[in-house]
């Protein structure tokens, strides 16, 4: 549990540095974000079948998403 | 159990191909409206990916396993499009066959439960033990190893700790999956809503889900939130090698969930349970600056009902302190297995921090994610990922990835119990080994944990991985990728040490290819081509109709140099109904007698079903010839039925649920050219080869101890030959007629596969029409004739019907002649090119096959139905 403490605080105190904190970044200036490898998840194909492969093998794997899904328990 | 996900903020940036694009989104950025938020506007985009994993061999010590690891086979098909200005909808495919072998217990190695098992001609290598059986322990109650395990007269060599998996095999099994999401955009918000299921042969869930997201602060900031229910039902039907002893435990009876003993003779037992779960998050994501973004994501999900494995079994070592000591001072007592128990609830929270930064002096980016997940069972596990994205110029991306993974064991975990007590329905033992008559007194379940598991997953360990994907963009929007990842998961890996024993250790391999085409860029592309007019290439090559019915392949060529065509073909075909000898019903009595060759036939099938994924990539390096590209991915489903009157085998191969097979098949590689192109009238040629891609070696598991079989020739993925095939095809047009005639074949130019036979040759001829209806939708008409030669050869190895000793009869499927024969159908046929808006020049296709006659060969089930559809777009 402390552990997870740590990270909750760790989380809260990078989103409200992310909030107040940030120079304003104008739209004109967000061009790097449209860049195919900034994006949060560059490969939705490649990443959902490490994904699953993870969760076929691993404790952790399940509650990753709001999103469910079937089992392939192989 | 989460497999495709539906991200409620998942991004995806417009692919700009080069810079000028870039500044022009950057103008376009600044409009009212039109600002992306941290989460970009989705292109309509269509995607396709094959993915491989395999897994290596395990640790065994003693035992020599002949047994293949597991490997799994994934295609994933996925299409966003926008159905209105602000309405999107997404739809995703996955589908996955795996066989092999895997743990379904641990036990010590003394217990040798991997045993080598020779019976009759068959080597059937490690063949798991999971039955009662006897051992020797010390005063510690530490298992003694014996010069012949299980006898207890046999010599004690001394105390072996060691511990090993029990590994069990499984035959082919298939999963499907398909999911959608629906989403609308407000100018600062958007709202989804999606669903989906997905179905084993034992195991179905299906599952909902609706989230939001909300932009402010100028779009710096997004908020988004989801919540979604799934439910799964399992139905497991148990090893029929192993089902008859762990229920056999006198009056003890730890099973909460339903066990279902099947009413007929099969001896056939199930387990039903249920499980909900219900899953929330909630999701931030802040630009930082103008290089870095940052998201943070906390998530609890609430799962109850039955969580087991229903095929992990637990290994128990019976050893009763009360009992009289053996002339050594050693006890003597028992190992059994029992299936395992896990809590019916499991609460889990997961926070999760991604951080994205760029790196200008290089154009790179850089991921990081770090995870930590909690559960109630006391698995606390942290994950870190690292990714670094490169542009390398002229549109290729490399991106190195790297993971760790760390958990710790649940509190139920173990991977060996034992219990103070004599076995229940087991005899108590004399010192000498020998059975004294009396049995151990009832048995409350107090002396059993109330959850017991020994699955590796549940386990304290870590696990490294690293990979690599290459991925090339071309300008008109495709993009291919290929990628390889390796992991390997071993207890020494753990953070902070306390972790399972080295005898865990596994390693695996995912190699992946994708192919992803944005229809958008491929539009935008398009129109800014002069040499090839929307009439000529778009709403010509429609109206023109030289386009044959969804299932014709092979023509038509590309027009020009430079062409290339990306597509998607699917084909299903369901075989169901009676059994046919010749073009005639036959009985059961006759098929008994004559439908297996020399010897007696026990089954026939009931239904055999076909799915066909195939990619269809075509280029023209000249304006005369087009080269063309199908690799395939197949799967098959077959059930079998007893025949009525058939003599009884003294060896049934008992299956309720049938069997399944799945997995990349033949690849083709084909040549088209134009002998004779004018207007109205066009004759192409296409030869072709086809490459054994296809597995022709796949097996059943060793059941009934029958060995690891062959499985029925039909099932098998490939044709195991390289083959030869050609068609010739005339196709005219007129107004709003077309119409068409093509003759092809299918020479094999090998006499055998590598699994001792070839199929028949082929050659089909089939003569169409199409009319218009529409400027952009056609209907067809067409019959087809086909004709397929008998298999040559042989299995060369152990299979149903091969006659040996011991070994089940099998049915008409499992006979080389009742395969091929002369086949009459009619297609009735749709298609339409979409003539305008974001999908315009996208080329759909369907065309149901009715058969009208069969002229099977030997005895066959006769044909239900085939269907064709295709997606095509060429630019």
């Amino acid at each position: 549990m402390k552990a997870r403490n740590f990270v909750l605080s760790v989380m809260c105190c990078v989103a409200y540095s992310g909030i107040s904190g940030c120079t304003a970044v104008q739209p004109w200036e967000r061009g790097n974000f449209a860049k195919p490898h900034m994006a949060l998840d560059p490969d939705p194909l490649g990443s959902a079948l490490s994904e699953h492969n993870y969760s076929s093998r691993e404790g952790a794997a399940a509650g990753s998403s709001a999103g469910g899904g079937g089992c392939g328990c192989y | 159990m989460a497999v495709t996900k539906l991200k409620l903020t998942k991004t995806k940036p417009k692919r700009s191909a080069n810079a000028s694009l870039q500044a022009l989104m950057a103008a376009a950025l600044a409009l009212p409206g039109l600002i992306a938020a941290p989460a970009y506007a989705e292109d309509d985009e269509v995607g396709f990916q094959y993915g491989h994993y395999q897994e290596g061999k395990r640790q065994l010590f003693d035992a020599k396993s002949q047994l293949n690891p597991i490997e799994v086979d994934s295609l994933q098909g996925s299409a966003k499009i926008k159905l209105a200005d602000r309405l999107k909808f997404a739809f995703n495919y996955t589908q996955d066959t795996w066989s092999g072998a895997t743990p379904i217990s641990t036990a010590p190695v003394t217990r040798n439960a991997n045993r080598l098992r020779v019976e009759g001609d068959i080597n059937s290598g490690a063949t798991p033990l999971i039955g009662d059986t006897q051992g020797v322990f010390d005063k510690h109650l530490t298992p003694m190893k014996l010069s012949t395990p299980g006898d207890l007269g046999s010599t004690v060599l001394g105390k072996d700790t060691r511990l090993v998996h029990t590994l069990s095999f499984a035959s082919p099994e298939t999963r499907k999956q398909g999911d959608f999401k629906l989403s609308y955009e407000w100018d600062k918000a958007a709202l989804d809503m999606g669903g989906g299921i997905s179905i084993e042969k034992d195991y179905e869930s299906r599952f909902g889900n609706l989230g939001g997201r909300w932009d402010f602060n100028q779009k710096l900031t997004s908020v988004s939130a989801g919540v979604s229910y799934t439910n799964s039902h399992t139905h497991a039907m148990l090893d029929h090698d192993a089902a008859p002893y762990y229920f056999t435990r006198g009056s003890l009876n730890p099973y909460d969930n339903t066990v279902n003993f099947a009413t007929d003779s099969s001896g056939i037992k199930t387990i039903d349970g249920n499980k909900e779960d219900w899953a929330t998050h909630l999701g931030l994501t802040q630009i930082l600056n103008k290089n870095a973004l940052v998201n943070l994501n906390l998530g609890y999900t609430h799962s109850s009902g039955f969580m087991e494995n229903p095929y992990k079994v637990v290994t128990f070592m019976f050893v009763d302190p009360k009992s009289q000591l053996r002339p050594d001072g050693n006890y003597n007592g028992y190992y059994a297995s029992l299936l395992e128990q896990r809590p019916d609830e499991r609460n889990q929270w997961t926070e999760n921090l991604r951080y994205v930064q760029y790196i200008g002096a290089l154009d790179a980016s850089l991921h990081f994610d770090y995870r930590f997940f909690h559960d109630d069972w006391g698995i606390n596990a942290h994950t870190f990922e690292l990714d670094w994205g490169q542009p390398l110029g002229n549109g290729w991306t490399v991106t190195p990835r790297f993971r760790y993974y760390s958990q710790s064991a649940a509190d139920f975990y173990q991977p060996v119990f034992l219990a103070k007590q004599g076995l229940p329905g087991a005899g108590i033992l004399n010192p000498d080994g020998t059975a004294n008559g009396k049995y151990p007194s009832n048995l409350s379940l107090s002396t059993l944990p109330s959850s017991y598991s020994s699955d590796h997953r549940l386990s304290g360990y870590g696990a490294l991985s690293g990979g690599v994907t290459l991925n090339k963009q071309f300008a008109k929007g495709v993009n291919f990728e290929m990628g390889f990842e390796y992991y390997t998961h071993a207890g020494s890996l753990k953070l902070g040490g306390g972790s399972e024993g080295s005898y865990a250790d596994f390693n695996y391999y995912v190699a992946n290819a994708a192919m992803k085409v944005n229809l958008d860029a491929l539009a935008s592309a398009d129109s800014g081509h002069s040499h090839h007019s929307n009439s000529d290439h778009h709403v010509g090559h429609s109206g023109h109709g030289s386009h044959a019915p969804a299932g014709v392949m092979f023509d038509h060529a590309l027009h020009k140099a430079g062409y290339v065509m990306v597509g998607y073909r699917y084909m299903y075909g369901n075989q169901a109904g009676n059994i046919l000898h010749g073009d005639s019903f036959a009985n059961d009595t006759d098929i008994s007698k004559h439908g297996c060759a020399n010897n007696p036939c026990s089954t026939a099938p009931t239904y055999m079903t076909m799915h066909m994924h195939m990619l269809d990539l075509m280029v023209a390096p000249t304006d005369w010839l087009t080269l063309m590209l199908m690799p395939q991915f197949v799967d098959m489903n077959m059930n079998l039925h007893d025949l009525k009157g058939a003599p009884d085998d003294p060896n049934p191969h008992v299956h309720p649920g049938g069997h399944a097979t799945g997995g990349v098949g033949d690849t083709g590689m084909y040549a088209i050219t134009k002998l004779f192109d004018r207007p109205g009238h066009h004759i192409n040629l296409s030869l072709g080869i086809s490459a054994p891609t296809g597995d022709v070696g796949v097996k059943l598991r060793d059941a009934h101890h029958s060995g690891d079989l062959f499985i029925h020739y039909g099932m098998q993925l490939g044709s195991g030959t390289w083959d030869f095939k050609p068609a010739l095809t005339y196709t005219g047009e007129l107004d709003k007629w077309s119409w068409g005639i093509q003759a092809s074949g299918t020479k094999r130019l090998e006499s055998k596969n590598s699994s001792g036979f070839a199929f028949g040759d082929i050659f089909q001829s089939t003569v169409w029409g199409g009319y218009n209806l529409t400027d952009w939708l056609v209907a067809s008409i067409r019959g087809v004739y086909t004709v397929q030669g008998t298999i040559k050869g042989e299995f060369n190895g152990p299979h149903l019907g091969d006659g040996a000793e011991g070994r089940a009869w099998g049915g008409s499927q499992d006979y080389t002649g009742n395969y091929g024969g002369r086949f009459w159908d009619v297609g009735f046929g749709l298609s339409t090119m979409i003539p305008g808006g974001d999908l315009r020049g996208n080329r759909l296709s369907f065309e149901w096959l009715q058969p009208v006659h069969d002229d099977v060969n030997g005895y066959q089930v006769e044909r239900d139905a085939a269907l064709s559809a295709t997606w095509s777009y060429m630019f």
